[in-house]
């Protein structure tokens, strides 16, 4: 599980509670779901939480959620914005891999050290989550007042003719390009580095960019963002160092590329809301595609519609309708009553978006609800109208609304009951099959085992002198395992004999006689099956003692046969495994499905076996 | 009156007027000293013999000992062959003297060490020089060993310590029962007693003949131990797997069972698991190499499960902001959890359609191409368990969890809120360890997303858990080490030792 770091002073700070204690800090995250798992180097709380609630990413997203569960905060607060100076302008021969860009512009932050820590973890989380370690969305915060936009070049050195990409960027307003180069095209001074490098040097040799190589190393060209001097950024892999922010920044350009509109300007949401927490004022930046414009952070809130009744059956308890209101409101919500599905009344927080054909296919949810006639309709049921602040990626569904409500009601405080539910239960007939088989064999002394699925070529036929595919009972070809965590686990076994005798092997010092016997799975591929590999259960025994010889294991054969009253022959039949003369097919019924003999001494050999050992192995569907 | 044959012999041959020791009185009836025992304490308790212990010291040569006695005390035989070599005149050379003796290795520094302590002699810068008084002859020691070694036997004193410190020889301690008839004994001696006749083993000549009514069995040493027997014994994995299945049973499951290498899309897709989430694409999946994809999926159920992951359900639901792929749908890898056994049963694919209500589950292998050690095992076996029917609440979700666990003497189950991308609400489960006391995580469960089931053909609730019966075991057996209880490397004498689950 993935775990955030927060400093507990910073918290309290935040949350305006100085009186709280370490212990009762982490009892309430423990509420929220943030467990604690220990104290940083930096005397920080280390906080294990799920992944879904990835606002809480940071000491702000924390500090939100604990004044809304301390009753401090209600409903839902959405952060004002200036209007955009601006303009992230994105060139045609942008990376058709790496489309989409979002951005904010962030003034009057105060960042102290322990600001800047949690703006650079939460980075980090964001990366490492809805990101996917920023192969769908990576984050690049730089200091505005190091950029240089248009104008400001205009005035100063109008004389730069040889603009290489023309735009159409607005007129007067500072403006940044995202584009595409050839892998050696320019050059810049990445973060961690005094050298100018290519972006494809930096791939090379920047310990950053050897990291993250691999995310950029199928793309013809290279992501890379431009201001009036030249290229400070190449997403998703690393920033310039002119733009580095330090604690001095007072003014912050935030940018975001990635695979999809919707998660990037989600990711900026969560910044935006981390960084307005701490005084900062927000403002709007103009994105523009060729064949569109946006104006971001996209901060308009979303709404679900929730049945009271769902609520009421899904928690179990009967709830008045301003309770249902007051826990929406404690879980940082806003809800609304509306009867017969009418549409809630109109000072709807819902902002038309931009339309855009393509870009906005997925990011354009939040209008839908306005729209569409909801799971109420007509029927006079009470229903909630739920709004969901823009900060949170994890309600996707109305049950995502009830969680929350449950989670405000506290789900310990629910009591439990067992359901009036009348069923029939009982095994699944292979599984009664399989139960029986081993009983039979643990009445005829044999110890029961429970050996692995998966095994090594090597022990599976090598060590038992037959080849894959051979035809031999247990020899069929295997299913192999793409990237195997151990060499010893490397394919499905195709029957149970090497296992048994894997166990002897690794017992020698233990007492003899040593009978062993396995009613267990193997596998082999067979295309007749959809999945391509025909799974089946064998019925394995090894019997290990000074005396053991042919006629023990076939005595304890033909006890099976007779028990599951099914005819048993062995003629005569060679098998790599076994002594020549001293093995035989397995014949139950008219069908032969497996073998019985003394092991060869090869065999023994190679397991570092001093005693013989008789063997048998059939397909357990045989005695059915 | 009538007592067993081997009373008699020992009331016979005892005398009344002094002790007999037990092995006397072996000796003298020709039966085994511990049946004298035996029958002496019984013929006590009739109060007809007196039984008196006492504790004797035994001092016997060791071998060392032994060999002193044969060929004379190392500082004996320095003595002589320095005499040999004339140093009871001049010192003579030590390498000389200790070559001519005989004497080797460990034997010289003791013929050494002791050779000044019992005035033989003086050695001084790798000379030796011999007293020509001394008197090797009349060595106490020497003496003493020659006693014992001829049978005799040595008074406690000084010389005993000294051979017993040189570790020449052994005091053992011994009970020495002795009896001796008491008058009551006497008294019925007098009167005459006769043979009861003993047996040791029932045969059908004594049943058939009516004998057995007239005989006295003979008695055994019940308590000593017996010969190991190694029965065959079910796999103490198996038997908490069937102490699970009959719990389940119990609780009106109905088992599943399905296929270990299965499409991505029966185990994560169907599960409304993003495909680019990091489980999907972790390396501790265990895709196949070969074969690589599933022939055939159900089409309509393909369509649907992909609309769902797309747009989501519901007039207000919204999907993932994230590709989907049939192919990588189609894509075979060893179960990472039998949840794929429920999707399975669920869509109808397995067994057709299922009404509710109804109760599911498995106690099946999954795997996980993970770290193996001590608490982590490539695969291991899921206990998986769903409820479907109408209007399920978390309160069901509990208390149903809360009867399954209580089975196994686990109460004060806790539900922690949690987070699966296929179930909401989503609960871990904490329990207490029953002998530890510590609160463990013990399972995961929720009801799943109607983004799960709607695509399945479902229309009402289910509610899910699922844990590790490892971790059921580890908890009720005791075991530390997980790889004792599964898999080829398991130690046959701890599975013959586990003690039965029941």
């Amino acid at each position: 599980m993935p775990t955030v770091d927060i400093d507990p002073d910073e918290l309290r700070e935040l949350t305006g509670h100085e009186e709280k204690s370490d212990e009762e800090l982490q009892e309430d995250l423990f509420g929220l779901g943030l467990e604690f798992e220990g104290w940083t180097d930096d005397d920080a709380f280390e906080l294990e939480f799920a992944p879904d609630r990835l606002d809480r990413l940071s000491v702000e997203g924390v500090a939100r959620s604990m004044r809304y569960q301390y009753g401090d905060s209600r409903g839902v607060h959405v952060p004002s914005t200036n209007g955009a100076d601006w303009t992230i302008e994105v060139d045609d021969s942008v990376p058709d891999e790496r489309p989409y860009v979002t951005g904010a512009v962030i003034r009057d932050v105060d960042l102290d050290e322990d600001g800047l820590d949690s703006l650079i973890q939460l980075q980090e989380k964001l990366h490492a989550t809805m990101g996917r370690k920023r192969a769908k969305g990576a984050i690049g915060i730089h200091d505005l007042t190091m950029l240089k936009g248009r104008d400001a070049l205009r005035a100063s050195e109008n004389a730069s003719g040889d603009e290489p990409r023309a735009s159409a960027a607005t007129e007067g307003n500072p403006t940044i390009r995202y584009v595409g180069v050839e892998p050696d095209e320019d050059r810049f001074v990445p973060l961690d580095s005094d050298a100018e490098l290519t972006p494809a040097e930096v791939l090379e040799e920047h310990q950053t960019g050897r990291e993250y190589a691999d995310l950029v190393s199928g793309y013809e060209r290279y992501p890379a963002i431009y201001d009036d001097i030249g290229l400070f950024s190449f997403p998703p892999v690393i920033n310039g160092r002119r733009t580095e922010v330090s604690t001095d920044s007072r003014d912050l350009f935030v940018e975001m590329t990635g695979t999809d509109q919707w998660t990037i300007d989600k990711m900026l949401n969560i910044v935006c809301y981390a960084l307005a927490a701490r005084g900062a004022t927000l403002e709007d930046v103009r994105v523009e595609y060729p064949d569109g414009e946006l104006v971001r952070p996209d901060l308009s809130t979303k709404t679900k519609r929730v049945a009271h009744d769902r609520i009421e059956t899904l928690l179990g308890i009967d709830l008045d309708p301003d309770d249902v209101i007051d826990l929406a409101e404690r879980s940082g919500l806003d809800a609304t009553r509306i009867e017969d599905g009418a549409t809630a009344n109109n000072e709807s927080t819902i902002t038309p978006l931009e339309e855009r054909d393509g870009l906005e296919e997925r990011g354009g949810a939040e209008g839908s609800s306005e729209s569409n006639a909801n799971d109420a309709a007509s029927t006079g049921e009470l229903v909630y109208e739920v709004t969901i602040p823009p900060y949170r990626v994890d309600v996707l569904h109305p049950l995502d609304v009830i969680d929350d409500l449950g989670r405000a009601y506290g789900f310990n405080d629910l009591e439990p009951r067992y359901p009036e539910v009348g069923t029939v239960g009982g095994r699944h007939e292979r599984s009664r099959l399989e139960r029986a088989a081993r009983t039979q064999l643990v009445g005829l002394g044999f110890e029961d085992l429970l050996n692995f699925h998966m095994i090594d070529e090597a022990q599976n036929y090598e060590r038992l002198d037959v080849e894959p595919g051979e035809d031999a009972y247990g020899a069929g070809e295997p299913a192999t395992i793409k990237e195997p965590y151990s060499e010893d686990y490397t394919m499905l076994r195709t029957w149970t004999l090497p296992s048994l005798l894997q166990v002897l092997e690794n017992n020698t010092h233990r007492a003899y006689p040593q009978h062993l016997s396995e009613v267990g799975f193997a596998a082999e591929l067979d295309d007749r099956e959809n999945t391509g590999v025909a799974e089946g259960r064998h019925v394995g025994a090894v019997l290990a003692d000074h005396e053991a010889g042919y006629e023990d294991a076939k005595a304890r054969l033909q006890a099976l046969a007779r028990d599951f009253d099914v005819d048993l022959e062995t003629p005569a039949a060679d098998h790599p495994s076994f002594i020549p003369g001293r093995a035989a097919d397995v014949v139950l019924d008219g069908e032969n499905v497996g073998v019985v003999g003394e092991v060869h001494p090869k065999v023994l050999v190679e397991h570092d076996l001093e005693v013989p050992v008789a063997a048998f192995e059939f397909d357990l569907e045989a005695l059915r | 009156m009538q007592l067993p044959e081997s009373q008699i012999a020992v009331l016979e041959t005892a005398s009344a007027d002094e002790a007999t020791p037990v092995d006397a009185l072996a000796a003298a009836t020709d039966l085994p000293p511990e049946t004298v025992t035996g029958a002496a304490f019984e013929l006590e308790e009739e109060g007809l013999v007196a039984v008196a212990e006492r504790v004797d010291e035994t001092v016997s040569l060791t071998e060392e000992g032994e060999e002193y006695a044969e060929r004379g005390l190392p500082e004996v035989r320095l003595y002589e062959a320095a005499l040999e070599a004339g140093a009871d005149a001049d010192p003579a050379p030590m390498g000389q003297v200790i070559g001519n003796s005989g004497l080797e290795g460990a034997a010289v520094d003791i013929a050494l060490s002791n050779y000044a302590r019992k005035g033989y002699g003086s050695i001084e810068g790798g000379e030796i020089t011999a007293d020509p008084d001394a008197e090797p002859a009349a060595d106490a020691e020497a003496t003493a060993l020659d006693e014992l070694a001829g049978e005799g036997t040595l008074e406690e004193g000084d010389v005993l310590d000294q051979l017993e410190r040189r570790g020449l020889v052994e005091v053992a301690e011994s009970t020495v029962r002795e009896v001796e008839l008491t008058e009551q004994g006497v008294t019925e001696l007098m009167a005459g007693v006769e043979t009861a006749e003993t047996v040791g083993q029932v045969t059908p000549e004594l049943l058939t003949s009516g004998d057995w009514e007239d005989v006295e069995f003979a008695e055994y040493n019940v308590e000593a131990d017996a010969e190991t027997v190694e029965g065959g014994r079910v796999h103490v994995l198996r038997e908490m797997s069937e102490r699970v299945k009959d719990v389940l049973v119990g609780m009106g499951f109905e088992e599943m069972d399905g296929p270990h290498a299965d499409a991505d899309f029966w185990i994560n897709d169907c599960l409304f698991m993003p495909q680019d989430h990091p489980a999907r694409t972790h390396w501790d999946r265990f895709a196949l190499e070969q074969p690589t994809h599933i022939d055939e999926l159900p089409e309509d159920l393909v369509e649907r499960v992909e609309r769902a992951h797309r747009e989501g359900v519901g007039d207000d639901g919204e999907g993932y902001h994230s590709p989907w792929d049939e192919d990588f749908a189609r894509a075979l890898a060893l179960r990472g959890h039998t949840t794929s056994l429920s999707t399975r049963y669920l869509s109808g694919e397995q067994i057709g359609e299922i009404e509710p209500p109804a109760r599911f589950f498995s106690v099946e292998k999954a795997y996980r191409n993970d770290t193996l050690d001590a608490t982590h095992l490539l695969e291991f076996y899921q206990i998986e368990g769903w409820v479907m029917a109408e209007d399920l609440s978390v309160r069901d979700l509990m208390g149903t969890f809360e009867e399954f666990y209580a089975q196994f003497g686990i109460t004060d189950i806790q539900f922690k809120p949690h987070y699966n991308p296929y179930t909401e609400p989503s609960f871990e489960l904490f329990g207490t360890h029953p002998t530890t006391g510590e609160l463990i995580e013990i399972g995961n469960s929720g009801i799943f997303r109607e983004e799960m089931l709607e695509p399945l053909g479902v229309e009402c609730d289910v509610m899910a858990w699922g844990l590790a019966l490892e971790r059921l075991a580890m908890l009720t057996t005791g075991a530390e080490d997980i790889r004792d209880l599964h898999g080829t490397l398991a130690d046959l004498e701890f599975l013959r030792n586990a003690e039965v689950t029941y």
